[in-house]
Order: structure tokens, then C-alpha cells, then sequence
């Protein structure tokens, strides 16, 4: 992610978690947090189980990102800064007539403080944000928006539930790779598309059901359904290529080889069965190690999935 | 939307019930009968003879569960969010440095992301970083950490270190990685998934037992050369803890003892020189000498990588050299030939007890240096002696000497070094009662000056750092070892005396001719004609020319004669046994030459 990626992310965060945007420019944003993203960026579970358990009308932190990159921070730090205490303070009203001339306050008055950060791809800010994103963005129901105009009021379209399943796969031994797919499988016919998540982007989609909309009849249960999917992504990776994990097997013989040629003799040639014993312990526990280090396995994961109802009979 | 338009290269068999088929009542998904209790993780099954698949569908129960409560549901922007966040952080490649695109604000070396490669590639994680002083093992290790951290391979960290070295370690990877790391103060710390602490803290109970009983996705150990040693506990410990990845840093090189070697790659991985009757067998002639060179090359290339400055790659800006001579004046010269007469008579008597000959050879320095210093071990010299002994009344007549000293030669020559320098300057001395004279002085002169040694702790370190960076034109430094004192943004050094020990020479320099120098460095050798300091500069400078000499070769050749005897120790007794100048710039001479034989040596491939 470049500093624009970012950017742009950071800011559809903020609007899809409702906080509050006090400024923003193409290198910063000047934020006032939502009581939800204040839960999940802030650190503070003291003071939230307070605000829950009094009912105390909750205090949400105030921020203010920098996005420039590495190359763009000489500038971006010379301009943002007079922007901030300027327009901020704007923000809140407390900027007088004449205040050109005044000299700028040392210190922010009023309004509550803000905190400067720089966010930036690998920023811990970021990160936090990502797995905000990951928790918040779990679970989904939604609708797709008929067209607009050419319906005809008197008649029902036809819609079909989908089960959309975001799955991640990793492919690790000591070292690791990952591939990401986003299929969904109709509920209705069982038919499998495997760019599912990728039109489903292009979509017009809605919480609440359209008018002039019947819903099919499932075919499948959400079980039978999310098994069918696991099993053909199955297939899938099955016929990827495992060369990587052969060579991750060698490596593990090789490693294991290693620690053989190296403890048999030993434990043969000790002097008492406790220093056999304590060598063969020393052994497994090698052993145990290369194991867990070269061991080559799949892991196949949801990130999230969702009911999507979409016109048509597929 | 129809499975055929999808672009998969095989087409996907369907085994679904055609939708006919009485399936329970439902109407819409919303519906899908309940499961109440989210399933059991299902068992790992095989995907490919070598390799199990680990399925985790938790939001997919989480999916049935809020169906039934009929909501509540996300929103379809975080939910796109998601697949972007998982696409941006996704690990595309085996190889490919990951780590990089996460650490715009570090830019390392050549060599170091080279060395990065190679111990996640070919080395599989278990390596000794063995890079010659001042070359950044810490950024490599750093580099090889976040990468398994950012592949989700390594959760689990524990990184030891000796005591002095946690806070840095700490700070270097939070700031330049952006590694979480805590440093271990209290028991509850061990919990925390990556943890600095030092080594005698951890070998200690009870945190040897709660970390013996824990699995470490990853062990760093820093100054692993203290580990070389299979029968102490430290090594035990070691060998004990349960780790994935190991890397075991050191800038000592280990190979001068093949013993030494071998214990230390054993720890990292058993066997990788064959069993240890093998290992003699193969590659032993003598502790010191290796047979088969070229086998044992190999070997160690795979579990060991030492970058040299000689290497090239890295640029390191010149050093120039300028020796200052200085005559002391006349009261000076008096107190430093009473000094070394009073020495020499004293030499005599205690031959043998090599810990107060050193003392008193110490004394000639201290008064090369100022009549400060001298003059605080000379009353301590006084207190320690019998009230009845002759020797005070000797003691007193030197302190007499001192008393008619009014100025000193080397502060003023320093001054107008400084003065003609116009830049930041950094001065080292090797008594802090010259360091207080010093600054004491410069201040009388209206120079700003700081004071920096060993003794301040990490916060007044810090701080004296900071004004010297700011506001003072000189800092006045006793202490050059030890950790974190990096003054790139100064190029000036000057020796106001010298140590005997050419590898404290090369520390004090390496604090400012090191890697982010942009500018060439000049060092000033103070040098009092007619005492020791001349024959020491004239060891250092003129015969070994350390200098100018590219630091890797020489650590290696001080390290192997220390094995002997101390190189301060062999100076002392050279001073005292020389019965005149001739035959002490002779023995010094040869001093000088066996060490630049031990050189050639070293260069002979």
C-alpha cells in the first residue's frame, strides 16, 4: 500500500465507522473518533467498561494522520503543521477576529488534544486499523438493489441466495505463502462461481429487502453449502503444485538426518542408562523441533462470509 | 453469474441435490436451521501425502449463529475492507523479502538484506551472525525477525542479551521495525509474545523454569560468545529452551578456537560438523589450527555468516590522522621524572605482583594526562600506606611537585584545537579526573562542554547526547565501549591521552567513523615528548599504523594475543624492565612487529 492506498483506506474506515472528520487534505485527516472505533483503536478497555457500566456519556480521542511517505515528509511536516493549528482550532469556533495577527498559541486551547501520528503501510496505527477491519467486517446479510426504471410493478423478480465465503490459504513449512479467494456458492442450485467476491464489488447492494422481490426456495443448508465450497477449493489446491512442500520434506529429512548422526553414537556410547535416557530426552526434543519448524502444511481459513440475495435463478 | 463464466482452469464437479429435492422448508436463508453449538475444529486431513490441511471456519459459525438472532450484521464497507486489509498484508511469495514494504523509514545495507536472505533461505532460520563490530548484526536480526513476524511464522519471541544492552535492544526494534518488544522487569513480562531480557535474569529462578516450560517461535541471543563453553550453565540453559528459529550474534570471532566453534554451532544445530569425534577428527590439528580449511569453510557457511568492512560494499568515509607533539613545561616535566623514578625504585621492590606494577605504570600516565589525576591516586597511594611507612614521606614530596604545576600543556594545546576546529568535537580522556578538569577549564574559557561516561545512567546518556547534538561545541567523553553512543553527526576526535589497548582506540573512534558518517573523520593525538605516551603513540601510529587500519583485521589479532596476555599488561612490564629509551623503543618495536606478522598472517587466505 502507497501513501495514497493508505489514505484512502484510512478514510473509508472512518465513514464506515461514523467518526467524526474535523479536516483532511491529501496528506492528513484530522479525526474525531467514533465511540466504536475509540473502542477498537484506543487501548483503553478501563474506560470503556466505566462509560458501560455508568452510562457515562463517553469521551472519544481526537487524532490527527499524517500520511506522507518517507520522501514527502520534509514538506508535508512543514505544511501540515500550520494547517492543523489553524484550521482545527477553526473547527471549534475559538478563532477571533484578528487572529492573523496574534502569534499562534503555544499551547492548543479548548477543544480537546490532538494526537499526531504518521500512518503509513507497516505503522502499528495501520495495523490496528486492519484488525479492527477484520473484526468489524466478519458477518454480512445483504440485497442486491434491482434496476432502477425498467420494473414493472405488478410483477416479482426472482432472487437467489448466496452463500459468499472469503477464504485464505496458506501455504507454510518454514517458510510461508498465501493466496486469497473469494468464491460464493448458490443456496438455491449449488452452482459454484469463483469470482464471486470480485462481482459482488461491482454490485449495488443493500441492507433491507427491495420491494417487488420474492426469495427462492434454499436447495442447500448453509452447512451442506459451506462444505460443497470447502470441498471444491479442496480440489482446487490439491491440483496446485506441492512442489514446495517436498522440498520442505527433504529439508525436514535432511535436518533430521543431521541430529541422528549426531545423538545415535552418542547415546550408544553413554555410560549410564540416565545419560542415555537424558540424551534421548535432549533427542526428541530436536526432533519435536525440525518438526515444527519444516512440517509442511495447508491452512484454509475464513476471513468472512455472507448471505447475498441476488436477482436471477442461478 | 454462472459457474461457467468463472475462470478456473478445470471445470468444478457439482454434487448438489438438484433443488427438487424435499430439503427442509426454507424459504430463505435466514432460516437455515441453527446450529446452537459451534462445531469442533474439524480434524486435519490429507491434501497431498506430505501435507495436512488445517481448516478454520469460525466466522462461518459465527455466520449460522447470527443468522438465527437475525443479525446483527457488519458493514458491507468493512466487509470489502477486510479482503483488502488481508490483500495488502498477504504474503505473496516464498522468498521474496516481505518485511521490506513495511519499513519505508529503513533503508538497509546491501549486506545486510543479502545477509537476511541468506538466513531465512539456505540458513532455515538457525544461524550465527558473526559480522565484524559496527557493520548492524542488531538490523539484520531485526530484518530476519520481521519477516517470519510479518509471515505469521513467529509469534513467540525471546531475545537475550547482557543486562546493559536491554533498553537498546528494545529501542532499536520498536523504533527501526516496529517491533513490539518488551523489556523484562517484572514475572508478569514473560507473558508478552516478544520479550528482551538479559541472560542472567532469565538462567535465574524462577524464570528458568516458566521459560524452559515455554516454546519459543524464535531465540536471539546477542554477545552469544559467552556461550562457547558447553559446561556452563548459561549453554545448558540455552541448549534446554525450546525454539523454532535461532540466531546467535556475535562479533568475537569465534573460530579462532575450533572447541569454542564447535560448542556454539552444536547449540544451534547438533551435528551440522558431524559428531564431536568427527569434528576432531576432520577439522582439528590443534585447538588453534584447523585441517581440511576448505571443508570446514563449507560447513561453517551454512550455519555462519561474517561480514567484513574489507568485504566492500560498504562505504566508510577516510580517516586522517594528525599526531600534535607538545613539550610539558618545565614544573610538568619535574613531576613526571619524579614519577617515573619513584616508580622504577618501586618496580624493583615489588617484582612480581603484577597488579601494583600495573598501578604504578599507571601513575607516569595519569601524569601525561593531568596533574588532576595524578594527584587523586597519589592520595589515595597515600592513605593505603602504613602511617609509620618512609614511602609516605616520598609520596608527599611528589604531591610537592604538583603543587608548583599551574597550567596545563595539553588543555591549552586542546583549546586551540578546538578553537581552529570551529565544529563539534568530541574529546577523549581516560581518567575522570581529567574529564572534570577539562570541562572545568573550557568553561573558564566560555566553551560549552558535556561530560559523558560510563557510569551515567541510559536517561543522562541520552540527555548528554542531545546537548552535545544541540547546544555544546565539545563533549568531553571517558567512556567510549558499552552501549548505543553513536555521534555520527560529529568528525572531529581528539585524543587527549591514550589508551594502551589499540582496540579501546578503534571503540573511541568507532563511535563516530561508523556507518551514517558522511564526513571524513580527524582524530588529534595528543603526544608529550620525552614520556611512555610518545613510545605509545608511536606503537599505535607510526609501527602498526592501527589507525588507518581497517578495524576487522585487528580485533582478530588482539584477540588472539590477549588469549597470551593481556596487551596492557605486556606494555607495562616492557616499561618497567627497560633499563633505558634505546632498549625500550626496541622491545616496544618488537611488540609491534609480532602483531603485524599475526596480520599477515591473518591476510594469507
Amino acid at each position: 500500500m502507497n501513501a495514497k492506498q493508505v489514505h484512502k483506506f484510512v478514510l473509508s474506515y472512518l465513514e464506515a465507522t461514523q467518526c467524526q472528520i474535523l479536516e483532511k487534505s491529501p496528506n492528513h485527516v484530522i479525526v474525531k473518533l467514533s465511540p466504536e472505533a475509540d473502542r477498537h483503536l484506543t487501548n483503553r478497555p478501563y474506560y470503556w467498561s466505566f462509560v458501560d457500566r455508568t452510562g457515562a456519556e463517553p469521551e472519544t480521542m481526537t487524532f490527527s494522520w499524517q500520511f506522507a511517505t518517507a520522501e514527502g515528509e520534509e514538506d508535508s511536516a512543514q505544511t501540515a503543521q500550520p494547517q492543523m493549528g489553524g484550521t482545527s482550532a477553526s473547527a471549534y469556533g475559538i478563532v477571533a477576529g484578528g487572529a492573523a495577527q496574534q502569534p499562534p498559541p503555544l499551547f492548543p486551547q479548548a477543544g480537546p488534544r490532538i494526537l499526531r501520528e504518521d500512518v503509513y503501510f507497516g505503522s502499528g496505527r495501520l495495523a490496528q486499523i486492519f484488525d479492527s477491519v477484520r473484526e468489524g467486517g466478519r458477518c454480512i446479510t445483504l440485497f442486491e438493489e434491482p434496476p432502477r426504471g425498467r420494473l414493472d410493478p405488478f410483477s416479482s423478480n426472482p432472487y437467489t441466495a448466496w452463500l459468499g465465503v472469503n477464504f485464505k490459504v496458506g501455504y507454510e513449512c518454514d517458510m510461508k505463502r498465501e493466496e486469497l479467494y473469494g468464491w460464493g456458492i448458490s443456496l438455491a442450485t449449488g452452482n459454484i462461481d469463483e469470482r464471486f467476491f470480485e462481482k459482488l464489488r461491482e454490485r449495488r447492494l443493500t441492507a433491507k429487502l427491495p420491494s417487488n422481490v420474492h426469495l427462492l426456495r434454499n436447495g442447500l443448508s448453509l452447512r451442506k453449502g459451506m462444505t460443497q465450497l470447502e470441498h471444491a477449493l479442496e480440489r482446487r489446491i490439491k491440483t496446485a503444485d506441492f512442489g514446495w512442500a517436498v522440498e520442505a520434506d527433504e529439508r525436514r529429512m535432511d535436518e533430521m538426518k543431521r541430529i541422528e548422526a549426531y545423538y545415535e553414537p552418542m547415546i550408544s556410547r553413554a555410560a549410564t542408562d540416565e545419560q542415555a535416557e537424558a540424551l534421548r530426552t535432549r533427542f526428541r526434543q530436536r526432533e519435536a523441533e525440525i518438526d515444527w519448524q519444516y512440517r509442511p502444511r495447508v491452512t484454509l481459513s475464513v476471513m468472512n462470509c455472507g448471505i447475498f440475495h441476488l436477482p436471477g435463478i442461478d | 453469474m454462472h459457474p461457467g463464466s468463472s475462470p478456473g482452469p478445470e471445470p468444478i464437479p457439482h454434487a448438489f441435490p438438484p433443488a427438487s429435492e424435499p430439503q427442509a422448508a426454507e424459504t430463505s436463508a435466514a432460516s437455515v436451521p441453527p446450529q446452537p453449538q459451534p462445531q469442533p475444529q474439524a480434524p486435519a486431513r490429507k491434501i497431498h501425502p506430505l501435507v495436512d490441511l488445517h481448516v478454520d471456519r469460525a466466522p462461518l459459525e459465527e455466520l449460522e449463529r447470527r443468522l438465527e438472532r437475525n443479525g446483527p450484521w457488519d458493514d458491507w464497507g468493512l466487509y470489502q475492507m477486510h479482503w483488502e486489509a488481508e490483500e495488502a498484508t498477504r504474503v505473496t511469495d516464498f522468498h521474496e523479502l516481505q518485511c521490506m514494504r513495511l519499513l519505508p523509514n529503513l533503508t538497509p545495507l546491501p549486506h545486510q538484506t543479502e545477509t537476511a536472505l541468506r538466513v531465512l533461505h539456505v540458513m532455515r532460520g538457525r544461524a550465527i551472525l558473526a559480522d565484524e563490530v559496527g557493520l548492524g548484526k542488531t538490523i539484520e536480526a531485526g530484518l530476519v525477525l520481521k519477516e517470519y513476524l510479518v509471515r505469521g511464522l513467529v509469534k513467540r519471541v525471546l531475545i537475550l542479551v547482557p543486562a546493559s544492552l536491554v533498553l537498546q535492544w528494545v529501542r532499536e526494534l520498536n523504533s527501526k521495525f516496529g517491533i513490539p518488544a518488551t523489556a523484562q522487569k517484572k514475572e508478569y513480562h514473560w507473558n508478552n509474545d516478544i520479550v528482551v531480557a538479559s541472560m542472567d535474569t532469565a538462567k535465574r529462578e524462577p524464570h528458568r523454569s516458566s521459560l524452559l516450560d515455554a516454546e519459543y517461535d524464535m531465540l536471539i541471543i546477542d554477545e552469544a560468545h559467552k556461550l562457547k563453553n558447553k559446561r556452563t550453565g548459561n549453554y545448558q540453559f540455552v541448549n534446554d529452551l525450546r525454539k523454532k528459529y535461532c540466531l546467535l550474534l556475535t562479533a568475537t570471532p569465534v573460530q579462532n578456537d575450533l572447541n569454542e566453534l564447535y560448542n556454539l554451532i552444536t547449540l544451534l544445530k547438533p551435528g551440522q560438523l558431524g559428531g564431536e569425534g568427527d569434528f576432531a577428527s576432520n577439522y582439528v590439528a590443534d585447538r588453534r589450527i584447523a585441517k581440511n580449511e576448505d571443508k570446514l569453510q563449507e560447513a561453517l557457511g551454512q550455519v555462519m555468516i561474517r561480514n567484513r568492512r574489507t568485504d566492500g560494499g560498504v562505504e566508510f568515509t577516510k580517516r586522517f590522522v594528525t599526531n600534535v607533539p607538545l613539550r610539558l613545561s618545565p614544573e610538568e616535566m619535574a613531576l613526571y621524572e619524579a614519577v617515573t623514578k619513584y616508580v622504577r625504585e618501586h618496580a624493583k621492590a615489588e617484582r612480581g605482583d603484577l597488579a601494583s606494577m600495573l598501578s604504578l605504570v599507571t601513575l607516569q600516565r595519569e601524569v601525561c594526562s593531568s596533574r588532576d589525576a595524578v594527584f587523586l591516586t597519589l592520595i589515595n597511594l597515600f592513605k593505603k600506606t602504613a602511617e609509620d611507612s618512609p614511602l609516605r614521606a616520598r609520596i608527599w614530596e611528589l604531591v610537592e611537585f604538583i603543587k608548583q604545576i599551574k597550567a596545563n600543556t595539553k588543555a591549552e594545546k586542546t583549546m586551540e584545537l578546538i578553537n581552529r576546529i570551529q565544529d563539534k568535537t568530541i574529546v577523549f580522556t581516560e581518567y575522570r579526573a581529567t574529564q572534570e578538569y577539562l570541562i572545568r577549564f573550557f568553561k573558564e574559557h566560555d566553551l560549552a562542554a558535556v561530560p559523558y561516561r560510563g557510569g551515567m545512567n541510559r536517561g543522562k546518556k541520552d540527555w548528554m547526547m542531545d546537548l552535545f547534538k544541540r547546544r555544546a561545541q565539545v563533549m568531553v567523553a571517558t567512556e567510549a565501549g558499552g552501549e548505543g553512543i553513536n555521534l555520527q553527526f560529529a568528525h572531529n576526535i581528539i585524543n587527549f591521552d591514550l589508551p594502551w589497548n589499540p582496540m579501546r582506540v578503534e571503540q573511541r573512534i568507532g563511535r563516530v567513523h561508523r556507518l551514517g558518517q558522511t564526513e571524513d573523520v580527524q582524530i588529534y593525538n595528543l603526544c608529550t615528548y620525552g614520556t611512555i605516551e610518545e613510545h605509545i603513540v608511536h606503537l599505535l601510529h607510526e609501527k602498526i599504523n592501527m589507525f588507518e587500519m581497517v578495524i576487522g583485521e585487528l580485533d582478530e589479532i588482539v584477540e588472539r594475543m590477549e588469549r597470551e596476555e593481556p596487551l596492557e599488561r605486556r606494555l607495562a612490564q616492557i616499561m618497567l624492565e627497560a633499563t633505558d629509551e634505546a632498549e625500550l623503543r626496541q622491545r616496544i618495536d618488537g611488540l609491534g612487529d609480532s602483531l603485524i606478522r599475526q596480520m599477515h598472517e591473518e591476510k594469507k587466505p
